[in-house]
């Protein structure tokens, strides 16, 4: 119903869809003012909840006070039933002074404070208009009396999702008995030192100067003579105080939802979103503007260490809620995924190593039943000589060589110099126990499809120039070893032989029964053949530039690279520029039917179409070989199909639709650069295991399983993350911790045998609420975007969604149910703050490339390759990727360029951003996109692209280039700068036109994701889908 | 022709070497590594006759040489020459105690010189055809005498330790009986008088 338009939403907004409590969140200028805004604010400083801290208490009373104060009137009020609430309500001085009511959210704080009362007395005035106050006012001190009753529900607020909570830290004593409420208690605001108050430091209402709000004079608001309340009050939509009085009013409000003010008691609870509208009214009731959204990124919980210092640091290892649910039941009622995000070799920042460990003599200090290495969780007894496992309760003993004595406290002397015993993250040196052969040198083997496609594409150039600038860089020198296969309807083996100084070249055209031509040397020791190979890479593109061999051998071809590589293992590189056509995993063109979208068969051009690549992937898993894909053909080469050579190796899958050299061709060279490049673990498998009564049920990335927990990881590096979820074993957990400790051996590039551990704790909880506060909307979104990758696999896109949707619902519903019924918040949309990005992001899956659309809005292979990126992506990165950032440029371009960096600010995703006269950069990870509007200056646009717009250049062909002056050499420093925060990947610079179709459609537009587009919702339609849903039955 | 290399510290049997696609062609060559560790375990405990031994095992021989308390071991054909297989060991002890001498006592992971391997692998390339030139003349040198090396079983070798801890421990319980026996004597010569 609301179209685009909807955002503008002015401020203007007639107040009444708002809660006004937001408003008063408002202050912080970013959209963040509306709905959002108030909850917003709060959370930030305070985190909402502490990590486990006992948050809600201390938040509580910020909230409380805040919400309180300003309706602290209301409060009282809403028993008295305030006809029209919403009015700007003439008795409260306070608040008629304040901000006009109907002002929009900006205006919020005072507006709020009529809503706040309102909403207790809702049930009517639902259907009032704001006119109504009137009898607002008057009811006020009729109000009081219900609260003086009240009162007593307060204190554990933070606990108990109750109302009252925010009050709890009002003192009961302060509750004015209701003849005090009467009396303006004008002197109660600000004077009141109200004892309650202090004890719960106002952390995160950041306005406390609340006076400033209350035009009126503060004082006479107050009369509730809370004076607790009073400062944080103007954020704070003001919540309805009087708990008893909500009940009451409850069933009272039917359609909109103003806000309920006991809403904002719980501010450090929930946030929430008005998303009703009047009745009658057109308008959607939702600020586009406040609706959060994830500026900043993703936010990694850096707070759980400092509830366990021991922790291992989240980059490694996160929880999708850090909190395990100690019952079956609270399981089933936490909707989300329960499961965590590991990415073992995470990059540390600079300067920051993870300390190695040798146990010479004594052995890998281990449990002897559950094999889980010492770690700083475990406990020490028996003065010493026994230790207790800290996942399983066994009591070991402690090598002799290991001993150290305890001090009074139980702790070892030596805990502080001992990193195992002091650090959540440690590497151990394996001892021969660990291998079961010697370290295999690092070895790199190339498959170079030589098709007449890829002599036309340059790309041999391309890889032949990478490879030969890399390898000075390759890893494991000096014991590298390196060989090449060129294939197309035959292969070519090349001898490598030392001792010649020119390659051999040997043709095998019988495909059916490949065998090795030469036993050695087609995999050599790098130092020993460079001049060899140099001279092979020098001559590859000529070699083949008149080939026009249009076939491509490729199972066949893997089949060989299996019989020189099996003995060591290593890394495969493949690089294809068309559908396989002979020999055996020979592939068809599978047409992306546009009839099939929608049926049962949607999904099986998803899944490889022949068990060959998959079995060929489990042999080379079993002989430690990684396959990375390199797909660049400009037709259909499935990549459905050879992706699952990626898979199960844990292997990465790259595509460059309609590859060319000269333009992909920097992208190619520095990915190609950095997989060759980058610290890699071989030879790596790796378990989590995890304290009793929990259990990783399913696992989710690029690996083979082998045995039920262990991944076989033939190479792992450190841009892949793994997911996995947890389930619960018994029905009632009994511990109060649970641990988990990730640990993965792998022989390091340098030949050296290694075991990473990182081990973390998590409390065990029995409050879903808590479990709502510690969610982790990163780690959630890494999960949901890979199952809902897998069951694209074996479903419709379309269910797929909305299984994401139902989950997202579920999730909201229940969350709702945990607060609805003390506070009557109906026309609200709540959310917890930890997920106050959750709903956007599930948006923004829906419509990634991976999940988008049907038949015609991605093509296959483009889809197939973006869900095998989804399943390998680092949190950070995986957000970044289904929700790009957008930054305007044309005002960065001028300023000096040391001060760029600071300069870049994300944008919301929506077209109401783009200006006509702007330059804006959408950086998705993979690729920049500029887009310039059609007013831009066009000097501006001429000295970027470096040439002139008049010419009519070809903008999908062009290339920018730093030309001589300071816009465009700005233009590369901004560039560099994004490229830096990631350097795991190479964003192709992109240039697009305002208007210049259809190509602003599929590169821009379809990224602008809170956009309303074909069949897809805009955000803000979203939110009012969702909340629909959650309130429905 | 050597079918594995393997270089060992027998001061605690650590592995510090191995040659690196050793194996390819063998079958069992798990079997045979595990034999080779069993037997660099029963070195380690200090129980070695001579500095040169061969053993037989099944269609192989293993050879080894043992000098400043490393022990390089290789396997061979049964067929290949005797000779030869000392001299591939002579010149992988020369040269690994060239490139690692100082650093052997101080290693402390296993395979801590597998950067080695290249150098075996080389080398084992030079050995594998018995009938090259450099191989005859090797074979017809005089000065390199290896008739004096003792060949056993694999199965003596490796059951010698067993016998031999055997043996201490009788001798062990012997002593502390004799004590006992010892002690009681004593007492009984207290009561009587």
């Amino acid at each position: 119903m609301r179209p685009s338009a909807g955002n503008e939403r002015p401020p203007g907004r007639p107040v009444s869809g708002f809660v006004p409590g937001f408003a008063a969140g408002a202050p912080p200028p970013a959209a963040g003012a509306s709905p959002f805004g108030a909850a917003a604010p709060l959370a930030r400083p305070g985190g909402p909840a502490g990590p486990f801290a006992p948050p809600t208490q201390q938040q509580g009373p910020p909230v409380a006070q805040a919400a309180a104060s300003p309706r602290g009137p209301f409060g009282a009020a809403p028993p008295a039933a305030m006809g029209g609430y919403r009015g700007p309500p003439p008795p409260q001085g306070s608040f008629g002074a304040g901000p006009p009511p109907p002002g929009p959210f900006s205006a919020a704080p005072p507006p709020q404070g009529p809503f706040g009362m309102a909403p207790p007395a809702q049930g009517p005035f639902g259907a009032a208009p704001p006119p109504s106050q009137g009898p607002f006012g008057a009811t006020t001190p009729p109000s009081q009396g219900p609260i003086g009753a009240a009162p007593p529900p307060q204190g554990p607020f933070g606990a108990v999702p109750s109302s009252q909570g925010p009050f709890g830290t009002a003192p009961p004593p302060f509750r004015p008995p209701p003849s005090a409420l009467l009396q303006p208690q004008s002197p109660t605001g600000n004077t009141m030192p109200s004892p309650t108050y202090v004890r719960p430091p106002p952390v995160q209402s950041q306005p406390q100067p609340v006076q400033g709000y209350y035009p009126g004079g503060p004082n006479p608001q107050f009369p509730p003579s809370r004076p607790s309340f009073q400062q944080p009050m103007q954020n704070m939509p003001p919540p309805s105080m009087g708990p008893p009085s909500s009940y009451s009013n409850q069933p009272a409000y039917p359609t909109t939802g103003p806000p309920m003010g006991t809403l904002q008691t719980l501010v450090e609870d929930f946030q929430s979103l008005s998303v009703s509208s009047a009745p009658g009214s057109l308008d959607p009731g939702v600020d586009v503007n406040g609706l959060p959204r994830p500026l900043y990124g993703d936010e990694e919980p850096a707070k759980v260490l400092e509830a366990f210092p021991l922790n291992c640091h989240p980059r490694y290892f996160r929880l999708t809620t850090h909190t395990i649910p100690a019952s079956q039941s609270l399981v089933s009622r936490w909707h989300l995924p329960l499961g965590a995000v590991v990415h073992p070799l995470a990059e540390a920042p600079d300067g920051e190593e993870v300390p190695v460990v040798n146990f010479g003599s004594a052995g890998v200090i281990r449990c002897r039943r559950c094999r889980t290495y010492i770690n700083p969780y475990a406990t020490f007894a028996d003065a010493g000589r026994k230790w207790r496992c800290n996942l399983c309760t066994l009591l070991n003993d402690v090598p002799g060589e290991y001993f150290c004595a305890l001090d009074a406290s139980g702790r070892r002397f030596d805990a502080d110099q001992r990193p195992e015993l002091s650090k959540g993250t440690v590497e151990f040196v394996a001892p021969t126990e660990y291998m079961v052969r010697p370290p295999m040198p690092p070895s790199y083997f190339f498959l170079i499809d030589v098709s007449v496609s890829a002599v036309r594409s340059g790309l041999l150039e391309v890889v032949a120039k990478t490879i030969k600038s890399c390898l000075d860089d390759l890893l494991g020198f000096p014991r590298t070893q390196i060989g090449f296969l060129t294939f197309d309807s035959t292969l070519h083996f090349h001898n490598f032989k030392s001792s010649l100084s020119q390659p051999q070249m040997m043709v095998v055209a019988d495909l059916d029964d490949v065998f090795l031509p030469l036993p050695d040397d087609l995999l050599v020791n790098l130092v020993d053949s460079r001049h060899v190979v140099e001279s092979f890479l020098d001559n590859l593109p000529n070699m083949f530039q008149d080939n026009v061999n249009v076939e491509s051998a490729l199972g066949p071809a893997l089949k060989a690279a299996f019989m020189v590589m099996g003995q060591i293992g290593g890394k495969l590189l493949v690089f294809q520029s068309t559908l396989p056509s002979l020999g055996i995993g020979r592939l068809r063109l599978r047409g992306d039917d546009v009839r099939a979208y929608g049926t049962d068969k949607e999904h099986i051009l998803r899944i490889p179409e022949d068990p060959f690549y998959k079995q060929m992937a489990a042999e080379f898993t079993k002989n430690q070989i990684a396959v990375d894909i390199f797909s660049l053909s400009d037709k259909y080469c499935d990549i459905a199909s050879l992706g699952s050579l990626a898979k199960y190796t844990g292997g990465q899958v790259y595509h460059y639709p309609s590859f060319q050299a000269t333009t992909h061709g920097e992208k190619l060279k520095h990915e190609l650069s950095r997989d060759l490049t980058r610290e890699t673990a071989w030879e790596s498998v790796m378990r989590i295991r995890c304290g009793k009564g929990v259990r990783f049920t399913t696992y989710h990335g690029h690996f083979m399983l082998r045995s039920t927990d262990l991944l076989a990881l033939p190479a792992v590096d450190s841009d892949k993350a793994f997911a996995m979820q947890l389930s619960l074993e018994e029905t009632l957990m009994t511990t109060q911790t649970v641990y988990f400790q990730v640990a993965l051996l792998y022989t390091s590039s340098s030949g050296e045998r290694r075991i990473r551990v990182h081990t973390a704790a998590a409390p065990v909880v029995t409050d879903l609420g808590e479990m709502y506060r510690q969610a982790d909307t990163g780690a959630i979104v890494s999960v949901l975007a890979r199952i809902a990758v897998e069951n694209s696999l074996s479903d419709k896109l379309d269910s797929v969604r909305q299984q994401l949707q139902l989950k997202l619902v579920k999730s909201l519903k229940e969350y709702r149910n945990l607060y609805v019924v003390q506070h009557r918040i109906g026309g609200r949309l709540i959310y917890p703050e930890s997920l106050r990005y959750l709903p956007l992001y599930i948006l923004a899956l829906c419509k990634s490339l991976a999940l988008r659309g049907g038949y015609a809005d991605v093509s296959l292979d483009e889809r197939c390759a973006a869900g095998f990126s989804i399943m390998i992506l680092p949190a950070r990165r995986l957000l970044n990727f289904i929700y790009p950032s957008l930054y305007r440029l044309d005002e960065v371009l001028t300023v000096e360029p040391d001060m760029i960096d600071g300069a870049l600010k994300r944008l919301p995703l929506t077209l109401q951003c783009l200006d006509t006269a702007g330059l804006y950069l959408l950086d998705d990870g993979f690729t920049f996109l500029v887009w310039l509007g059609r007013m831009l200056q066009p000097e501006l646009m001429n000295d970027i692209l470096g040439v002139s717009l008049s010419n009519f250049p070809d903008l999908s062909k062009i290339q920018l280039r730093e030309c001589d002056n300071n816009h465009s050499r700005n233009f590369m420093a901004v560039q560099r700068a994004l490229r830096e925060r990631d350097s795991s990947c190479y964003q192709l610079p992109r240039v697009v036109r305002q208007g210049e179709q259809p190509r602003e459609g599929f590169l821009l537009l379809s990224n602008l994701v809170e956009d309303q587009m074909a069949g897809t919702s805009s955000y803000m339609d979203w939110i009012l889908q969702i909340h629909r849903q959650t309130q429905s039955s | 022709m050597v079918k594995l290399t393997m270089i060992a510290r027998i001061t605690d049997g650590l592995p510090l070497a191995e040659g690196l696609d050793d194996g390819r062609d063998l079958k069992d060559a798990d079997f045979y590594k595990q034999q080779a560790k069993l037997l660099f375990k029963n070195l380690s405990k200090g129980q070695h006759e001579s500095s040169r031994l061969s053993i037989e095992t099944g269609p192989y021989y293993f050879h080894y040489i043992i000098e400043s308390r490393v022990c390089y071991l290789t396997m061979c054909d049964r067929s290949y020459p005797k000779k030869l297989a000392f001299q591939y060991l002579e010149d992988l002890k020369n040269e690994f105690e060239r490139v690692n001498g100082n650093q052997i006592e101080t290693a402390a992971r296993p395979y801590a010189f597998i950067k080695f391997d290249t150098f075996i692998q080389k080398t084992r390339k030079l050995y594998l055809d018995t009938r090259t030139q450099r191989n005859l003349a090797k074979l017809n040198d005089e000065l390199y005498e290896v008739h004096q090396i003792m060949t056993r079983n694999v199965q003596e070798v490796l059951g010698v330790g067993e016998k031999l801890d055997q043996v201490s421990q009788m001798s062990s319980r012997l002593t502390s009986d004799t004590r006992m026996y010892a002690d009681k004597a004593k007492d009984l010569n207290r009561q009587e008088s």
